[in-house]
């Protein structure tokens, strides 16, 4: 996750650190190669993309997939553009984070015995998180929350170990009554 | 020939498939509803090469004796005569090639058309669908490997959707800004059958119909009329786009009510005539000094249908840095891509301009004029004071008389190199779209293969194709494809034994190492006999004319050897990242 502004021909004059993070809430129609397309965009036009997620739509034959870059306001206008051209594609959002209500589920499997069960459980509680397995030496636990809130979480549980985590990416919703 | 024998395995089965009928509605194999497909879209020529996996497109093909198919010998040069025969005619080219190797070759010529909004239709074989994805002989992934090059592909998928498909793909190609697109097909589909109706699919352009082409709005020409109407030092940049959207008229209207002098960037040339008094040149790498000054010192650039390519602009920060600009492009993603726009127009060339001629006043810019023209002459003069070989036959030369031969009628190929500069710079762009080069991706090989497809294309006017002694041989093999099908292009080339604009960078960069420039070619009047056609060689400058002259008057394909100054330069010159006001010229020391 490197956190540098793409530099990019003509525009130069784009400072240092002054990218951002951008959702992309890209619909496309589910044909073979469709995802391809768009994935082999983000690459061609080096876009600095953090997360993926490709999921059904409310409309049968669209997918939607989200895509989270930080990259300057420039930069992420072009690839909106550039997106727009493919034909598989039905529409393109860019959602600034004010907008969005993003959200990302997060399993976490963290090594546990004895009263360190009840200890985790109580700790998750304040971040809405809950058990969803317990054997002889882990817990496993399942949270659905902004990014902010899963880091903070797992800051809290590396001292019992953490074995695995597994994370979503993040997928985002505007706000608000329009779709 | 080839025709002949078309003919020949036709005589007894002439029947009612030859020509398309739109009430029908009957069972055809695949690959016969393609061939439907491609009659209802008005196709008349095809260039490819058979194999494996599009033999059932071949085995159709003598039935529709309506489209022309051209052997090539080399798929390259199929996806390049058929962007020669697109950029000529305004139609969609047609290419088709087999499934593997055969739908590889293709990837020069249609990232060349990618690059220069060309609008193709490709057409490969692809192994049957039970084999896609084993590795099967002659496999493939064609839409993977072409999809970055593309502005669509397609996997078709069984013989019912082959003619919405086509229809599809030639909407795709031709609307908006143009591009190539590429329609792959498993062996099964073309051999399988289904019910052909033909109402069942719009055709492109009953389909692009209904677009209406994007216009601008009062309040954005309001915009434009004041910035026009502000600037002291304007000039219209005038690229591609004039050409593809047919806006001659509409940019010679705006230019005259205005009085903007008009820049014609290298794909634009011949988008606005030469000898127009508002005419400056080209811009750029290796324009005049005179046209990158104006750039330079002017206060608005109008930018139309061109997109700021690296090698117009220079170093960017350096690239008008006084001028606000107007930018006017059918494709979004051209606003702010390399320039920030003062006013970004996303609109059809024809229409914009139409509409900009109209709300402007009529005004007088001809200060303006004079002070880029006072430059002109003061270049001009340095220029002839320097003395230059008078032995060899020089490049301006040579285009100059092939001017005079063809009355200006030619439509000029050329390749890519020094021959490329030489040819945008010196010979004079009357005649509308008479300027076919490969811009943008800058492919060596491009001119022959493409001149064969302008030639058939447009077959009144004279074609002429230039080349360097190192692109030539790149697709030298369309020789036997010319002489074939009897298609009488003329060749220059541009002899100077050496990878010319290499070894130029070479001199002026890299302290002359002539690293893998200096390079041998074939006795090219040996070369055009052995093919059956005709070949000339030049030597001296006053054979010049004469046998351009001769060319013209022989049958066919002739190709003229000229035998130029090895280190000929083009002149001036931008270093690569400078800005393009800062240029080399020539001196007395070459």
């Amino acid at each position: 996750m490197m956190s540098t502004t793409t530099e990019r021909s003509g525009q130069m004059a784009i400072p240092q650190g002054t990218e951002q993070a951008h959702t992309l809430v890209v619909l496309i129609h589910d044909r073979p190669g469709a995802v391809d397309r768009v994935v082999g965009l983000l690459r061609r036009r080096r876009a600095n993309m953090q997360t993926i997620i490709l999921g059904r739509s409310t409309q049968a034959d669209v997918v939607r997939v989200t895509i989270g870059i930080d990259d300057s306001q420039v930069s992420v206008d072009q690839l909106v553009e550039q997106l727009r051209k493919i034909v598989d594609v039905v529409e393109v959002t860019n959602l600034a984070a004010q907008e969005a209500i993003t959200r990302e589920l997060a399993l976490i499997k963290i090594n546990a015995t004895g009263s360190q069960v009840q200890e985790i459980l109580d700790y998750g509680q304040r971040f809405a998180a809950h058990i969803i397995e317990v054997t002889t030496e882990t817990v496993t636990l399942e949270i659905v929350s902004s990014e902010d809130q899963i880091e903070h979480l797992l800051e809290g549980v590396t001292s019992y170990g953490v074995r695995e985590i597994a994370r979503s990416g993040n997928i985002s919703i505007a706000r608000g009554k329009n779709a | 020939m080839a025709i002949a024998a078309k003919f020949i395995q036709q005589g007894t089965e002439t029947t009612a498939q030859a020509t398309p009928n739109n009430e029908s509605e009957r069972e055809l194999a695949g690959s016969a509803i393609l061939c439907e497909a491609l009659m209802r879209e008005g196709v008349e020529i095809l260039f490819g090469y058979p194999g494996g996996a599009i033999m059932p497109f071949y085995d159709s093909l003598t039935s529709y004796p309506a489209l022309h198919h051209v052997l090539v010998r080399h798929e390259q040069a199929a996806a390049h005569a058929a962007d020669g025969y697109s950029r000529a005619t305004g139609k969609a080219g047609v290419c088709v090639a087999t499934s593997g190797p055969g739908a590889t070759n293709l990837v020069t010529g249609l990232a060349t058309a990618f690059m220069d909004s060309i609008p193709l239709v490709a057409i490969t074989g692809q192994v049957a669908s039970h084999f896609i994805g084993r590795d099967a002989f002659q496999e493939t992934d064609v839409i993977g490997v072409t999809q970055p090059i593309t502005k669509h592909n397609f996997l078709v998928r069984s013989a019912d959707e082959v003619a919405a498909v086509v229809h599809e793909a030639f909407r795709v190609a031709q609307s908006g800004r143009p591009g190539p697109v590429l329609i792959d097909i498993p062996k099964d589909v073309l051999l399988g059958k289904a019910t052909y109706r033909p109402s069942a699919s719009r055709t492109s352009s009953e389909q692009m119909e209904a677009i209406q082409p994007t216009g601008i709005s009062e309040y954005v020409a309001a915009q434009a009329v004041r910035l026009i109407a502000q600037a002291q030092r304007p000039l219209i940049m005038a690229g591609h786009g004039i050409i593809l959207g047919n806006a001659y008229n509409e940019l010679r209207v705006f230019a005259e009510k205005t009085t903007i002098p008009v820049i014609t960037t290298l794909l634009g040339l011949s988008a606005f005539s030469d000898t127009h008094p508002l005419h400056l040149g080209m811009p750029g790498m290796h324009g005049p000094a005179h046209v990158n000054r104006a750039i330079g010192d002017a206060d608005l650039i109008i930018a139309v249908g061109m997109r700021f390519d690296d090698r117009v602009t220079g170093k960017v920060a350096g690239f008008a840095p006084n001028a606000q600009i107007i930018h006017i492009d059918i494709d979004p993603s051209e606003m702010h891509k390399v320039k920030v726009a003062t006013l970004p127009i996303v609109a059809d060339a024809k229409v914009a301009l139409a509409t900009l001629a109209k709300a402007v006043a009529a005004t007088s810019k001809h200060a303006w004029l004079s002070e880029i023209r006072s430059w002109e002459t003061e270049t001009r003069t340095r220029q002839q004071q320097i003395k230059h070989n008078e032995e060899y036959p020089d490049p301006t030369g040579i285009l100059s008389a092939i001017y005079d031969a063809t009355d200006g009628d030619a439509i000029i190929v050329s390749d890519v190199g020094q021959n490329q500069m030489w040819t945008a710079r010196f010979y004079q762009w009357t005649r509308q779209n008479s300027h076919i080069t490969s811009g943008g991706l800058g492919t060596m090989g491009f001119a022959l293969p493409a001149a064969m497809g302008v030639k058939m294309g447009v077959p009144d006017a004279p074609v002429w194709a230039i080349a360097g002694d190192g692109g030539i041989q790149m697709n030298i093999q369309e020789l036997a494809t010319l002489r074939q099908e009897g298609v009488a292009v003329k060749v220059a080339i541009m002899n100077n034994g050496y990878l010319g604009m290499v070894r130029q960078w070479q001199q002026f960069f890299h302290s002359r190492n002539y690293s893998e420039t200096p390079m041998t070619g074939p006795d090219y009047t040996l070369l055009a006999a052995a093919y059956g056609l005709t070949g000339i060689r030049v030597t001296r400058r006053d054979e010049v004319a004469g046998a351009i002259k001769r060319a013209m008057e022989t049958e066919g394909t002739v190709i003229i050897d000229f035998v130029i100054e090895a280190e000929a330069n083009v002149y001036p010159m931008v270093a690569p990242g400078s800005a393009i006001t800062s240029m080399i010229e020539e001196t007395e020391s070459v």
